[in-house]
């Protein structure tokens, strides 16, 4: 298999998101699961450099091994080749134990700590719009040793403040009091990580270990840092870029569009020629 | 030998009572209690207060109509086929629903608790995020904490007396009036097998005052007792059974037939307005009953979602692009 780097004409942003959110995961990992692009992105590490990953879905599938793409986690098509067909009580036990090293979640906010909003825009109580709400994006983030988040990269959404903290970051908040503290400090003995990563579809991100604040790591081709940083309401470090986000492999393109999801389900086939 | 639990669509919609609180078995968009939602909607029930593990098209459906009052879950959506709720959404900035969020495992541990007679559960997810903002607390804010049916806190916290290990969330247990399954399969006596994930249905079944099940099919009791390994809901932990083929379109059912996400892209296009929603209504729920709708739909759209028995899933559904 061919495993040069595409052309970027070879390839559309969507293939870039996956690759990038693909090599996030290491081989033997136990993968928590959502519905969407990261569900293409574990199947291709499964495919590629991770063949022993166990992936988890959230609806209570334990370590499956789908046939084909499944458009939910809900999905019939999670079950054949599974070691288990369960429930939620299994995969959220699972995962409050400990056994989670990884999980994707997406986000419509993010602040400079990685707390993430899916839950509103505006004042919670007077909402300009109501979204989702939380799902399990709280709770993976909570249990699992790395969470990896994959954005859409808009200034508004790159925010000084999240209207609504859904999903856990670096600094959170101490109730009833609501004192700014270190997860570390909050979560004790429960205490394995946090947000690890955000690939947004300008750039990849990453957090300070000690201050937990995030800064650029590598820009996809044709972002700058200077613009990037101009993509965010907060005062984004870019003193650590590494450089540019590597692009797809041949097979990587291979296996999204011939293997993985030929109907196109998450991710479209940049037209050629 | 028949157990006397049979029962109707149109009785089981009357068991939910205006004011009721509800529950359903499935995840997202799969195996929702459909038939019994549109029948609900079609008897104009009102003043419901939803709990749900999670949510999906079928709080779209009983909210876009005008009949809960109150829902407490996490998520709303149809997935791949209509990124939000946009009907909570609108009756949320309208103020006419009251939302109390929990996280998922919340959501689940409390069914969990109530499920083995537990007063609340303890876990240690969603620490430091809003949903434990006492501020937040909506069904507190409104004066509802009774501490009966609707419990005094949103949540307690606590330090782990036992082992030092820190921070707790205490969440209290789900108590509800009616949990409404859809499964393919329950017998006479009211035993259920589901095929497939189970998602948290017997969790929600056992946490129930009382538990409905609507089946692809009834079979014979003595069927299912032949591998009682393979069930998942016991007898008397359901009150009432009916058999309702292809109850749970547009949402799918494992091994049976897939989701339609045709027909849940065309609703989360339609019904983003009022009128919208009552359009849609009009056009596939009032005026119909579950045979006039399933002819409505027609056997090309309903063979297209079949699930082929080897694989348990369609291959003839598009999916993509």
């Amino acid at each position: 298999m061919d495993k040069a780097y595409a052309n970027p004409e070879e390839y559309g942003l969507a293939d870039l998101l996956c690759c990038a959110a693909s090599r996030e995961v290491q081989d033997n990992e136990i993968v928590f699961a959502g519905t969407g692009l990261p569900m293409v992105a574990i199947m291709l590490a499964q495919k590629t450099h991770a063949p022993n990953l166990k992936l988890i879905f959230e609806a209570g599938t334990l370590d499956g091994r789908p046939p084909e793409i499944p458009t939910s986690v809900g999905d019939a098509r999670c079950e054949m080749g599974a070691s288990r067909s369960s429930g939620l009580h299994d995969a959220f036990s699972i995962a409050q134990r400990g056994y989670v090293d990884l999980g994707f979640l997406g986000g419509a906010e993010v602040d400079q700590y990685g707390n993430v909003n899916t839950t509103c825009i505006g004042d919670y109580l007077d909402p300009e719009l109501r979204l989702t709400g939380s799902g399990g994006n709280p709770d993976i983030n909570s249990f699992a040793r790395r969470t990896v988040f994959i954005m859409v990269h808009e200034k508004r959404r790159f925010t000084e403040k999240v209207s609504y903290i859904t999903s856990p970051g670096w600094r959170v908040r101490k109730w009833p009091g609501g004192d700014t503290v270190h997860r570390r400090e909050l979560y004790g003995a429960a205490y394995r990580g946090g947000p690890s990563a955000v690939i947004s579809t300008a750039g990849v991100f990453r957090f300070d270990d000690e201050s937990g604040r995030i800064y650029l790591d590598t820009c996809h081709a044709g972002n700058s840092p200077g613009q990037i940083r101009d993509l965010c309401q907060f005062d984004l470090d870019i003193s650590r870029v590494s450089g540019e986000t590597l692009p797809p492999t041949r097979e990587e393109l291979h296996f999204i569009h011939e293997v993985l999801d030929p109907e196109q389900i998450f991710i479209p086939k940049v037209k050629r020629g | 030998m028949s157990s006397g639990k049979r029962i109707t669509l149109q009785q089981a919609a009357e068991i939910v009572k205006n004011g009721s609180s509800l529950t359903f078995s499935g995840f997202t968009i799969w195996r929702r209690p459909f038939a019994l939602i549109y029948e609900l909607i079609r008897q104009r029930r009102t003043g419901l207060h939803l709990i749900e593990v999670n949510g999906g098209p079928q709080t779209e459906f009983l909210v876009g109509a005008g009949c809960v009052d109150i829902w407490e879950s996490c998520w709303v959506g149809h997935e791949l086929y209509g990124k939000y709720g946009a009907n909570l959404s609108r009756k949320v900035g309208n103020k006419e629903i009251l939302v109390e969020d929990y996280s998922h495992a919340e959501m689940l541990f409390r069914f969990s608790a109530a499920a083995s007679g537990a007063p609340y559960a303890v876990t240690q997810t969603s620490l430091g995020t809003d949903i434990h903002n006492p501020a937040y607390d909506t069904l507190g804010n409104a004066g509802l904490r009774d501490g009966k049916r609707i419990p005094k806190h949103k949540y307690q916290f606590t330090e782990d007396p036992f082992f030092g290990a820190g921070s707790q969330v205490m969440v209290p247990a789900a108590k509800v009036d009616v949990a409404v399954l859809c499964v393919q399969q329950v017998g006479e006596e009211g035993t259920v097998r589901v095929n497939g994930q189970f998602y948290s249905d017997p969790e929600v079944a056992r946490a129930a005052d009382i538990t409905i099940v609507l089946a692809e099919e009834v079979v014979p009791e003595e069927y299912l007792r032949r591998e009682s390994d393979l069930n998942t809901i016991t007898s008397f932990e359901v009150d009432h059974i009916l058999e309702c083929p292809f109850g749970a379109h547009p949402t799918g059912m494992f091994g049976r037939y897939d989701v339609d996400g045709g027909f849940l892209k065309d609703f989360y296009g339609k019904t983003r307005t009022q009128e919208g929603f009552d359009d849609f209504a009009r056009e596939w729920i009032h005026g119909h009953d579950q045979m006039s709708y399933l002819e409505k739909l027609g056997w090309p759209r309903m063979l297209s979602l079949k699930a082929n028995t080897a694989l348990k899933y369609s291959t003839g559904v598009k999916r993509g692009q």
